[in-house]
């Protein structure tokens, strides 16, 4: 308790950050809970209301509440930031783990993979990889999610590679213990620091994938209130008449990826100082 | 020289008479355009983003008066051809051509352009166009003869007066000859009054006068450009900004045309139909789909009044397969489509009559049927489908949305694979033989749901056959309802939106029941 | 230093032939071709042309003959035709390359003038309230979707300005030229911008602690000096990684702001061969961008090695 109040004192941005994303959590695990309407259900008579005492922040072409939608929005932002940075850096960390440690032709492999996924365009590659498995949630994470492995395997490569020579792990070795044991005992808890602080810098960057894969036409497909579908296309278009179809949504995600950075600064500085100031 | 040129503007104004200013050569028409044509060859393309753009390179043998607002069997006007005539109990019509008039490279226009182009549009060539999307359009023609190289005759099996509306459709060029089908598609060659000049993918298209043109004194504006903005929020700005003279034939939606004309007073704007309708397609080989009974529960879920509010703030309209009045001429009377089931006023009570069929067949608010809606995967068609998925849940019916990619979308209807299907689909000309026999004939391509009723075919042919337009409109009426009647493709929105320009241009004549036509700009000019 | 690059040139090959083969079955695993999407605009497919025209593509060819149709072309210089142009790709893309090259130089030069000064002022002054103030900034500017950003900062050029930054193939004044370049650069370049000031600054605050600084300072030079002369330029070595890393990144938000601010660049244009299924132009485009990430990374790295020999030892 002490401790959190050490930290909260000499990282007051850390505090708001946190402060933000867990606003953001508990928004969308009780989503059903504090919108006051259901976000699905159109109403002809309020397409493109303006904000009133009914609609706070207004309501979309199809007459559906706004804040309701940014409500439930929020439960597909945080699916596919917390899916594809899962996904994403756990697959990165045991390939980089593996290929730092092992070494020889799997490490030049894995090496040479990354570096051919490093060098196609990200949003292309989502691009290409939604398209081939069609637009559905799932898919739309495992198409951000695919193009954050290298990234990660690198870092935890570069960490390991350190790791590797320290002395403690030569005496491990030398007293005969076992190499999956050596990695899993040794070196896997002291890369978990750059692995949470790489995730956690991440976060943000997801959020902004689906947002730009959606102002494509990609993406997670209506009638799921993704916040980066909510401010692309035909809102888009209603920016004269009908701002706050585009302002919400799109102040949502930068606050939500903005609080996930100023946490992800904070973490890196606590966990990880060398990486930082 | 000077007083021969004045006396000639003097001339030119008298003989113009009525018109108020007198018409200025020069500049640059700037127009927008939505997306990139999929080719030049508007022969092959049955897309607007190919018509609009390349109809000025063309004539045709006929057009409907670019004067006149409609677009109707009894406003169709000379072009190429100079006149035309019926015979063998209208089964034998002939053209006369025009004689002198040269392709934009110096060869001369003959009677055996027109057989060649219809010759391929026929599939009586084969292997030169790469795809021909109208050849149901030509099903009537027997052959084509040409007798010198003023005359063509086309040999009939059956009269068909709609013939001369295809004939005077800007889908309907006429193409040389001696160019070959891919060169068309990249460089098309035309008799019009512009020239190609050149078309960059996803960025420009340029046409230029053709000082040659067989019109004297056609056209006015020394050129055409196209710049393609697919982005229509960054469209529409450059628009209000005046980056351009005119927007894309009907690129702005009823509350854009709106916003704009707010923006900018002195904007010229026309709301038009589109010749594009939402409909519901549903599945009738698939069960439970094959039971009438809930495709009928189905349709009375639908409330037509909401989808146009929601999607037009109340300006798309409401009828059956064919576009309905005062802009269309085929189309159901209001007091016509009192008569027809499901299109009442009140829809609580169809929504009753629905939950009462489902309850019959064992659904209920705990045992909804599960279903996909299979769409299109761009803006128009989703937000349709968004919406029929919100109608559907109140007969039972709990779906999902599926966004199928374009590239796989009509590979899937052909397939038949889809329960229901929210399909948006245009048609190039108000006419009932093209959206009959386009869409309803039992073995045609674009009859996705199967829809296949002997006796109401043979009544397609006869209302094609008649000469009496106000009898023949009444057949329509009747087999419209039939349609709907039947279920054969449910129509929930007959759809409008807006042609913008600015002031400066002059000489733009709008049709009213079509965005196909009228876009050959050798009468407009600039006041700049 | 010559064998590093050699080796290096060896590994460059690879990669490539590797992407070449990537984006390959990438395509052919997306549904539909080419065919389809030409019918798409006809609104039916009539199965007999359908086939006809995959049959004169050569997309009927097993996938291994296509691939070496492909790269035996691209190695002879002949990248083939477009499939929807049905013009020769290397037409379609040269103009557009210096389209796109001059937006992200901007974009990159912008996100270098404003990123490294900012960076030097946040730590030098570390912890007052111009630090906090410029920390916040940058993290802000890496927060907002780009063509959100682009699309209000277009709005507000027209709305308070009255002026209309998208792209115009003839500027009417110089005034216009700038305009129609820089606003869509620097609404690209604000997310490098942030990233070099972050990384600017943490690493001017490593050198600031250094021996030689505090050396320096003690012989009684002045702050200014010690600063540029000595931290600012062991500072640049980050900025010169986060501009290699940014060189691939960069394409995505080329890609928005192209459409946002309609300028004909290769980065729209390859979303758009990617939705027509035109291989040649999407398999050639992905290539040339390969190209020029692995050739800026390289570059990068030996830039790197010649600044600072300490690294030689780690390759």
């Amino acid at each position: 308790m002490t401790d959190a109040l050490y930290y909260a004192r000499r990282y007051p941005l850390g505090v708001i950050g946190a402060l933000i994303l867990i606003v953001f959590v508990l928004t969308a695990i009780f989503a059903g809970v504090v919108a006051p309407m259901d976000p699905l259900t159109t109403n002809a008579r309020a397409s493109l209301a303006p904000p009133s005492h009914i609609y706070w922040i207004g309501a979309d072409m199809m007459g559906r509440d706004m804040l309701s939608r940014m409500i439930h929005g929020a439960r597909i932002s945080l699916a596919v930031a917390l899916g594809a940075t899962c996904i994403g850096s756990g697959l990165g960390a045991m390939l980089g783990l593996a290929s730092g440690y092992l070494g020889g032709w799997f490490d030049l492999i894995v090496q040479r993979i990354a570096e051919i996924m490093q060098s196609l365009p990200l949003l292309v590659m989502a691009l290409v990889i939604t398209a081939s498995l069609g637009p559905s949630l799932t898919n739309t994470i495992i198409a951000i999610a695919i193009p954050l492995i290298p990234n990660v395997a690198r870092v935890i490569r570069a960490n390991v590679l350190s790791l590797r020579e320290l002395n403690y792990v030569e005496a491990a070795r030398a007293i005969g213990m076992g190499r999956t044991r050596i990695a899993l005992v040794h070196i896997f808890p002291n890369t978990l620091a750059p692995l949470i602080v790489l995730a956690t810098a991440q976060l943000g960057s997801t959020i902004l994938t689906e947002a730009s894969l959606s102002f494509l036409g990609l993406g997670v497909p209506e009638p799921y209130p993704s916040w980066g579908r909510m401010l692309s296309e035909s809102a888009a278009e209603y920016i004269h008449s009908a701002p706050w179809l585009v302002i919400f949504p799109g102040l949502a995600i930068s606050m939500v990826v903005f609080g996930a950075n100023l946490f992800g600064d904070a973490l890196r500085d606590i966990l990880d100082p060398r990486q930082g100031d | 020289m000077k007083r021969s040129g004045f006396l000639l503007a003097v001339v030119c104004l008298l003989g113009l008479g009525h018109a108020a200013l007198a018409q200025k050569q020069g500049s640059t028409l700037r127009v927008t355009h939505r997306d990139n044509p999929p080719s030049a060859s508007i022969l092959e393309e049955a897309t607007i983003s190919t018509d609009m753009p390349f109809m000025a390179v063309f004539n045709n043998l006929v057009v409907f008066d670019p004067a006149s607002p409609v677009n109707r069997l009894d406003k169709v006007v000379p072009d190429l051809a100079t006149s035309w005539a019926w015979s063998d109990n209208d089964r034998t019509l002939t053209f006369k051509l025009h004689q002198g008039v040269k392709w934009h490279d110096g060869k001369p226009f003959t009677s055996a352009d027109v057989k060649c182009t219809w010759d391929m549009l026929t599939g009586k060539v084969q292997g030169k166009l790469r795809k021909n999307p109208r050849k149901t359009w030509w099903f009537n023609i027997k052959d084509v003869a040409t007798d010198g190289d003023d005359t063509v005759i086309f040999h009939l099996y059956d009269p068909q007066p709609s013939i001369m509306a295809m004939f005077a459709g800007g889908f309907s060029p006429v193409y040389p000859c001696h160019v070959p089908a891919n060169e068309m598609r990249t460089h098309p060659i035309g008799t019009g009054p512009f020239k190609f000049e050149s078309f960059k993918q996803n960025e420009s298209i340029r046409l230029v006068r053709n000082p040659d043109y067989w019109k004297p004194g056609k056209p006015y504006l020394d050129a055409i450009e196209y710049t393609i903005i697919p982005n229509r929020s960054t469209m529409v700005l450059a628009m209000a900004a005046g980056k351009f003279d005119l927007s894309f034939t009907a690129d702005l939606t009823p509350e854009l045309t709106k916003s704009l004309m707010e923006q900018v007073p002195t904007m010229q704007c026309v709301m038009q139909p589109t010749g594009t309708q939402g409909n519901l397609l549903v599945n009738r080989e698939r069960p439970p789909f094959d039971n009438a009974q809930i495709r009928k529960a189905m349709v009375l879920s639908i409330d037509r009044k909401a989808f146009s509010d929601i999607l037009s703030q109340g300006v798309f309209q409401v009828g059956g397969a064919n576009m309905p009045p005062p802009e269309g001429f085929w189309g159901w009377s209001k007091e016509y489509m009192e008569t027809v089931p499901g299109y009442g006023a009140d829809v609580e009570k169809s929504r009753e009559q629905g939950r009462a069929i489902m309850k019959s067949l064992g659904y209920g608010p705990d045992h909804m049927l599960q279903l996909k809606v299979t769409t299109r995967n761009i803006p128009d068609y989703r937000d349709a489908a968004v919406i029929l998925i919100d109608h559907l849940k109140s007969v039972y019916i709990q779906a999902e949305l599926e966004p199928l990619d374009s590239s796989v979308w009509y590979a899937r209807l052909i397939r038949k694979d889809f329960s229901v299907a929210m399909n948006i689909q245009g048609t190039g000309i108000d006419d009932p033989d093209v959206q009959f026999f386009e869409n309803f004939l039992c073995d045609s391509q674009r009859n996705y749901t199967s829809y296949c009723n002997a006796d109401l075919e043979k009544e397609f042919h006869r209302q094609s056959q008649m000469k009496d337009i106000d009898a023949r409109r009444k057949l329509v009426w009747d087999i419209d309802k039939t349609l709907q009647e039947d279920g054969a493709r449910p129509v929930v929105f007959h759809a409008q939106a807006g042609t913008c320009w600015w002031p400066r241009v002059h000489g733009i004549n709008i049709a009213r029941n079509t965005i196909y036509n009228h876009w050959r700009f050798e009468d407009v000019w600039l006041d700049q | 230093m010559i064998q590093y690059t050699l080796r290096r040139l060896g590994l460059m090959a690879i990669t490539l032939f590797g992407v070449s083969v990537a984006i390959f079955v990438l395509l052919r695993i997306v549904p539909g071709n080419i065919a389809d999407i030409l019918f798409d605009s006809a609104g039916m497919i009539d199965p007999a042309e359908k086939q006809q025209i995959v049959k004169d593509l050569g997309l009927d060819l097993p996938l291994i003959t296509q691939y070496t149709h492909w790269i035996g072309g691209l190695l002879h210089g002949d990248l083939g035709y477009s499939y929807v142009s049905e013009k020769p790709v290397l037409d379609e893309i040269l103009p557009r390359i210096p389209i796109t090259a001059r937006l992200a130089g901007l974009a990159l030069m912008f996100a270098i003038c404003t990123g490294v000064p900012f960076g030097v002022i946040s730590a030098v002054r570390q912890n007052s309230w111009l630090d906090y103030a410029l920390r916040v900034v940058s993290l802000a500017a890496l927060s907002m979707p780009s063509f959100w950003l682009g699309l209000l900062v277009l709005m507000a050029f027209v709305d308070w300005l009255g002026l209309l930054p998208i792209y115009d193939k003839a500027p009417a004044t110089w005034g216009a030229a700038i305009l129609m370049y820089c606003v869509p650069a620097a609404s690209v370049g604000l997310r490098s911008s942030a990233l070099i000031m972050r990384l600017t600054r943490s690493s001017m605050l490593e050198v600031l602690r250094q021996d030689y600084v505090r050396t320096a300072r003690s012989k009684g030079l002045s702050e200014a000096a010690v600063t540029f002369t000595h931290a600012l330029r062991n500072a640049m070595l980050p900025v010169i990684t986060v501009i290699g890393i940014e060189t691939a990144f960069l394409f995505g938000g080329l890609i928005v702001t192209e459409t946002v601010f309609n300028i004909p660049g290769i980065a729209r244009f390859l979303v758009v061969a990617i939705s027509w299924r035109d291989y040649p132009m999407v398999q050639n485009l992905v290539m040339f961008i390969a190209i020029v990430v692995v050739s800026v990374n390289l570059i990068v790295d030996l830039a790197y090695m010649l600044v600072d020999p300490r690294i030689r030892l780690r390759t």
